[in-house]
């Protein structure tokens, strides 16, 4: 078991394929979340172009986690389900305060550098290379639950 | 894994994984650029929007001076987020 990872479940019925792991809240723990979902990818023989799209949905969402909701719990949990040409992922954190990224102000992608500001980018790309993002968020446990489905295209 | 160099010609080569665990060594180096330069992605594999923030911000600073960077040998990927991002209309992608 990796240091940063507090565990790891994968189960395969009928088509479906999931993977479970818990991370350290830190920009530092990206390299065991890198990790985890090249297992996942390299063993569901996923292609190049959504491989990079998972890793970069991962990270702008893990790293919105870490940098937004500081003094949450200590774990943010990271789930990757395949269920046949569709892949679903999640990201959960918990004792946060809500923040829903579909509010986030879109960049205005078509102004020029003198109209750009720096930020606002992560969650653009997100959405712009999903099919879905739903956000969901439990009062009781102070939860947030980002999940985003992406269609495979091969 | 990511390295960044630069080159006795100024252009900077940037090689393997730019995440945002990694940005503050790319930080180090592109905060030396005081003139327009060349930017290799030829050996760049992943890049995420800490790496593209990067980026924006040294060429505002170096379009304010009357500068600019040059991107060169961008793989597919990364060329399409910079479509996304609208970045192929603030830098001169080769």
């Amino acid at each position: 078991m990796r240091p940063g990872r507090r565990c790891g479940v994968e189960r395969g019925f009928a088509g479906v394929v999931a993977v479970s792991g818990e991370f350290r809240r830190e920009i530092e723990a990206l390299g065991e979340v890198f990790a985890f979902l090249e297992t996942f990818v390299d063993g569901q023989e996923v292609d190049e172009k959504a491989a990079f799209c998972i890793n970069l949905v991962v990270e702008e969402l893990f790293t919105n986690m870490v940098r937004h909701n500081e003094g949450g719990g200590d774990r943010i949990t990271v789930s990757i389900e395949r269920r046949n040409d569709h892949l679903q992922l999640e990201l959960v954190d918990s004792d946060v305060e809500p923040f829903d990224p579909e509010t986030a102000e879109v960049p205005p992608v078509d102004a020029g550098i003198g109209e750009r500001r720096p930020g606002g980018l992560g969650i653009h790309l997100v959405r712009s290379m999903v099919d879905d993002l739903a956000y969901n968020y439990e009062p009781e446990g102070r939860r947030m639950r980002i999940t985003v489905t992406k269609t495979l295209e091969n | 894994m990511f390295e960044i160099t630069r080159d006795e010609n100024g252009t900077i080569s940037l090689q393997g994984r730019l995440d945002a665990s990694q940005v503050d060594t790319a930080r180090a180096v592109f905060n030396q650029v005081t003139e327009s330069c060349k930017i290799d992605f030829a050996k760049l594999s992943y890049i995420s929007s800490a790496g593209l923030g990067l980026l924006f911000g040294t060429q505002k600073r170096l379009v304010d001076s009357g500068g600019g960077l040059t991107l060169v040998n961008l793989n597919p990927h990364i060329r399409e987020l910079f479509q996304i991002a609208g970045f192929d209309n603030i830098f001169d992608i080769d």
